[in-house]
């Protein structure tokens, strides 16, 4: 019932938007396997269908036909119930840190945890703590997000996509909004806090500067992968 | 590379292997399906229905709390809705209490009325003889005819003239008991003496302070000059703004046009121990079907429900009491509405972190909760105070019983969770897989 051992297995992952005569696939007969802490970098032009892979793996959208097993979960026909459930053990880094503006980067942090009936509030504020002091910005834990700088918000949403001990990471272009060294901090930080704690990565990226943090790039185009390389940390 | 143990059931037993199969470490026992499709144990909910609403309650306060001007706008719109309620329902009590004011400061145990009267002050007569005739009955101790009619009382301060509602009895039989009538019922025995309802609205003149300074005095009702000897408690109503309480004799005098034979009610006194509802029965049977029995509750329910369904006061003020619900809901909902669609990307965020509609569902309608209880307190605080200075301003007996402020705040409650409920299906807009 369960799949492999790989966090991400996708066989034959087709998906189309509308219906009937308007459907227009946007995905055809993918396979994609992302290993035991690997970090795959996933690359094409806009419309390739990356960003909806993307929401497919993370549970956010229903398989529609193939085999998608993700952390060990059948996504093929799992119930919304079982989806939602899924989605508390992956991590979400968006473009934007959409970090909830009326509580401190702490809080927002520890929302991440608060899902988990085992945690008591001093356990998760500690947690979310350390996490911030991971990501470089501790002193900064009790400050509102409306304070912080865009690099630093997007620490903030590291540390609450790694906080909950996620068994797999899904950014979507989260340099998108970050200046070149920013950015480029931000991505490193989260390669070696996920390759400390050893979860995979799949990162949806345009931008070159930081291909060289990932285990494997794939590249997409009109709904395909075209080409998987080593990356360069793979070497 | 390091490997952390998610599964205190489940150690992997070296690193190899990963935290998010732990069945596969072999080490595992065996996992029913369910728990085993939704992953290691750590991640099954308990069922917490404390922390389950905590939780989102805490959230919804802070998310309430960071916007200080909105939060202060929705408060303003419940309390707005608490106090226009309040005094809806205030002002319906108060003028059905004042409506009935009369009959319910007439104590006698059971009534005789005319079954085609509505309201006291527009009485259909009935034979006299009917009183007598109730005294067939055993348990019945004495039967008193009660006259009404009204009049116009000169002000004694500056001779304005008012209707005042008369009531003529035999005010030494002790049936019917005004407060404040007992000490007075030796001076009532004196040709043309009234005793004036201390409680008339003030265009009568202040008569009490008149008595004190002078004692018992001459003031014009109709034709005629009576003497004030005294005070009796009686209060407005709708029919009425002032009472005069006079015996039967006296009352002839004043109002030479009614046939003696004529009488508007009959109060009757049991002898002590009697069974209200049984001797009620035996009078109906006795009587001729030109009267009606009626216990002393039922004579107030009987004009009430007159005031109640014979004129649109009922209806203005349960319109009123919803109109200021609607718009109180109306304000809720938009400040809910709003901090959900200003919000959105945040809770499709949440709903991808795995936080299910339902959680979020609960934290909105915690916010409407919260603010029906922050609007509801200063609301009934407000109210309070209005019930004192306009009850002072208007003579009504506006009056804040436990009852009320109960009811009304389970309806701002059910205003609020109900705009609550309508705001939770703009949740349905923050959709996580947008948020890419």
């Amino acid at each position: 019932m369960r799949g492999g051992a790989n966090p991400i297995e996708l066989r034959g992952v087709g998906y189309a938007y509308g219906t009937g005569d308007l459907a227009r696939p946007v995905l055809r007969d993918v396979d994609l396997t992302v290993g035991p802490g690997e970090i795959v970098l996933l690359t094409g032009p806009s419309g390739s269908g990356k960003t909806t892979l993307l929401t497919l793996i993370g549970a956010l959208r229903a398989v529609q036909t193939g085999s998608a097993s993700v952390l060990g979960l059948q996504l093929a026909g799992a119930t919304e119930r079982q989806r939602v459930e899924l989605r508390r053990r992956i991590g979400f880094i968006f473009q934007q840190h959409n970090l909830l503006g009326f509580l401190t980067a702490r809080q927002n942090v520890a929302m991440a945890l608060e899902l988990d009936p085992a945690t008591s509030e001093k356990e998760r504020m500690a947690r979310a703590g350390a996490m911030l002091e991971a990501v470089g910005i501790g002193d900064r834990a009790d400050a509102p997000p409306a304070k912080l700088s865009g690099g630093q918000r997007q620490r903030v949403a590291v540390a609450r996509a790694l906080v909950g001990r996620p068994g797999l990471i899904l950014a979507d272009e989260p340099t998108a909004a970050l200046d070149k060294q920013s950015g480029g901090e931000v991505v490193r930080l989260l390669r070696d806090l996920a390759k400390r704690q050893g979860v995979p990565i799949l990162l949806v990226t345009h931008d070159p500067r930081i291909l060289d943090i990932a285990d494997r790039v794939v590249s997409m185009e009109d709904g395909r992968i075209t080409a998987a390389e080593a990356g360069a940390a793979a070497e | 590379m390091n490997v952390l143990t998610r599964t205190p059931s489940a150690p992997p037993p070296d690193g190899e292997l990963l935290p998010w199969a732990p069945e596969r470490t072999g080490g595992a026992p065996p996992q029913p399906p369910p728990s085993g499709r939704e992953g290691p144990a750590r991640r099954t909910t308990s069922f917490r229905p404390l922390r389950s609403l905590l939780l989102p309650l805490r959230l919804a306060w802070r998310q309430l709390r960071a916007e200080k001007a909105r939060l202060a706008s929705a408060i303003a719109g419940v309390m707005f809705a608490c106090v226009l309620v309040f005094m809806q329902l205030g002002f319906r009590s108060a003028l059905f209490d004042s409506a009935t004011a009369l009959l319910q400061s007439m104590r006698a145990d059971v009534f005789l009325m005319h079954p085609l009267t509505t309201a006291s002050f527009k009485p259909e007569t009935f034979p006299r003889a009917r009183a007598s005739q109730a005294l067939a009955l055993p348990e019945v101790q004495a039967a008193v005819p009660v006259y009404l009619a009204q009049a116009s009382w000169r002000n004694p301060e500056n001779g304005a003239r008012r209707a005042v509602q008369l009531i003529g009895f035999d005010t030494e039989a002790g049936v019917m008991d005004f407060p404040g009538l007992a000490p007075l019922v030796d001076a009532l025995k004196r040709p043309d003496a009234v005793a004036f309802d201390r409680r008339s609205r003030p265009e009568f003149g202040d008569v009490a302070k008149l008595l004190a300074e002078r004692g018992p005095f001459e003031a014009q009702i109709g034709n005629r000059l009576m003497e004030v000897v005294g005070l009796v408690e009686i209060g407005p109503s709708f029919g009425a703004d002032g009472n005069v309480v006079l015996s039967e004799v006296n009352f002839r005098r004043l109002v030479k046009e009614r046939q003696v034979s004529a009488i508007d009610l009959a109060a009757i006194k049991l002898r002590p121990g009697a069974d209200v509802e049984a001797a009620k029965r035996r009078l109906a049977e006795l009587l001729p079907r030109d009267v009606i029995v009626l216990s002393q509750p039922e004579l107030v329910a009987w004009e009430r429900r007159y005031w109640e369904e014979a004129t649109p006061i009922g209806f203005i003020f349960a319109f009123g009491s919803l109109m200021g619900l609607v718009v109180g809901m109306v304000i809720v909902y938009q400040i809910l509405f709003s901090d959900i669609a200003s919000h959105l990307r945040e809770y499709a965020t949440l709903k991808a972190m795995g936080y299910s509609n339902w959680y979020l569902g609960r934290a909105v309608l915690s916010a409407a909760l919260i603010l029906a209880v922050l609007g509801f307190l200063p609301g009934f605080g407000l109210s309070f105070f209005l019930y004192g200075a306009v009850g002072e301003a208007t003579f009504l007996p506006l009056n804040m019983d436990l009852e009320r402020g109960v009811g009304v705040f389970l309806m701002i409650f059910a205003m609020c969770a109900l705009a609550g409920l309508l705001a939770m299906r703009k949740l349905r807009d923050a959709n996580p897989a947008d948020m890419f």
